[in-house]
């Protein structure tokens, strides 16, 4: 199946290993993913605080324009992309008065949209498109015995609630890792917020929020955690050093995109692996299942 | 809001049906202070007042203790208040709107508040965010006893560096940046007229 990609920036310098992971592990299910043309930042849910809602949707909703004519859904990969595509897409589809206020807007850049399109997740595309079944079937090195934290995040699953998943207790990311022959620990804080984007003017918010997802983390007795989302990926990978710093914790529980995680179980390349992006070092933890540095 | 001795308080409506009118605002006058969205908030123990408060707040007209307060700044966008909120109040993208009416009203103290125009200014002049120049921009509006604060956090840093995390380039400009910047001037126009209606 064809689907149009929107990538986001981040996969373009801090989540790069999100993104190299993302195209393999579509390419081994016959997931084909064409990225957006000349797509632009979604504004995530920061520039709605400085230009309002309407002007951020105006701006999210040139992508789907530019991937309207293709007719495919457009599949995302990072989770606060995802809030704006999807949230956007939906006004579109349910607000006319919007929908000709929006049109206006982008027809000064020669565009229109009609709201034809459906936004979607890379991991509900992986669960619903390809499915567990053959996610099983592409398994060479099945990942028995290792204990992962599925660590969902916020706006996976509440951008809109209940769109494949529960937003308060999330299970289709862990049935995902039980396909891959892994188990799914027992993680009361994996919808939980990570700090989100105060890593920069507010760091002790990120601090605090990642103790306590490790402390729930490590508590179930996982060797890992895994995540959709690069905001998430990265609070929690590059602070937990920091954390263990601040709080006399000693925490070593490295933090992978799930597509990482699928790469390793489908003995994929070490370039769709990606794990050298990984702060806390992997290598351990994955020793038993063909891994190394 | 001036208080003079042995007067009534009075209420600021004034405040109030600025804040209405703003893209979300509407909502807030179906808040029917239950307390969920506090119970729910991960950012509550921080902030000054919950949300049910600063709703409370808003209805009351006390305009510097609204926008003075930390609470939409607190606020990380996670959802789950917006998901549970009984009475269907898009409670994040309410505090979205408080944030620019801060903003706009000269009420940027907040360190986030420079980080949500150094963000804006990254996206306004490459159609892309690069977290390197929204990084270098807030420094730029915060001043050298932030950049100070930074170095304590040097090791995340060179963590970052040395496994590839941050990019020193930024990413090619969208090639379609003059069109981006029409559509949003556009959308900004738009939306100007429609708060006036």
């Amino acid at each position: 199946m064809k689907y149009s990609f929107y990538p986001g920036c981040s996969m373009e310098a801090t989540a790069q290993a999100n993104l190299k992971s993302i195209e393999a592990v579509a390419g081994a299910l016959d997931l084909h993913l064409e990225e957006i043309p000349d797509w632009n930042c979604c504004g995530a849910t920061v520039a709605s605080g400085v230009v309002g809602d309407f002007t951020q949707q105006v701006m999210t909703a040139r992508n789907l324009a530019i991937a309207e004519p293709k007719g495919y859904d457009v599949v995302v990969g990072c989770s606060s992309c995802y809030l704006s595509l999807a949230v956007t897409n939906k006004r579109f589809k349910e607000d006319e008065h919007f929908k000709a206020l929006a049109n206006e807007a982008l027809a000064a850049g020669g565009l229109k949209y009609d709201g034809s399109l459906r936004v979607r997740q890379f991991l509900e595309v992986v669960i619903n498109d390809a499915g567990f079944d053959r996610v099983k079937e592409k398994v060479k090195r099945p990942l028995t015995g290792l204990k992962v934290a599925g660590y969902v995040g916020c706006q996976t699953v509440r951008a809109i609630p209940y769109e494949f998943d529960d937003p308060e207790y999330p299970v289709q990311m862990d049935k995902l890792m039980e396909a891959l022959g892994a188990t799914a620990v027992d993680f009361p804080m994996k919808a939980r917020c990570c700090g989100s984007s105060n890593a920069i003017a507010a760091t002790d918010i990120v601090v605090d929020s990642a103790l306590k997802i490790f402390q729930s983390a490590a508590g179930g007795g996982a060797q890992v955690i895994v995540t959709p989302c690069p905001m998430c990926q990265l609070n929690l990978d590059a602070y937990q050093q920091r954390v263990n710093q601040l709080h006399g914790t000693n925490f070593n529980i490295p933090v992978l995109f799930f597509t990482q995680l699928m790469a390793v179980a489908f003995d994929l390349p070490e370039d769709a692996r990606a794990l050298n992006y990984c702060i806390v070092s992997p290598y351990e933890a994955l020793a038993a299942y063909g891994v190394g540095k | 809001m001036e208080q003079k001795n042995n007067q009534p308080v009075k209420y600021d409506l004034n405040f109030a049906r600025e804040i209405y009118s703003l893209e979300n605002g509407s909502y807030i006058k179906q808040c029917m202070q239950c307390g969920m969205c506090a119970i729910s908030c991960a950012t509550r123990e921080i902030m000054d007042y919950s949300p049910r408060r600063l709703f409370n707040l808003i209805k009351l007209g006390k305009k510097d203790e609204v926008l003075e307060a930390n609470t939409m700044w607190q606020c990380t966008s996670c959802c789950t208040c917006k998901a549970r909120c009984p009475r269907g109040i898009p409670i994040i993208d309410v505090m979205h709107d408080l944030k620019k009416y801060a903003i706009q009203n000269g009420y940027s103290d907040d360190p986030r508040a420079a980080f949500y125009k150094a963000f804006w200014a990254e996206v306004a002049s490459r159609g892309k965010v690069f977290e390197g120049g929204v990084t270098a921009r807030y420094y730029l509006i915060r001043g050298l006893d932030e950049l100070k604060k930074a170095f304590a956090m040097k090791d995340v840093g060179l963590n970052m560096l040395r496994h590839k995390r941050m990019p020193l380039l930024p990413p090619k400009k969208v090639k379609g940046l003059g069109n981006l910047k029409k559509i949003i001037r556009k959308a900004q126009e738009l939306e100007r007229k429609e708060a006036g209606r």
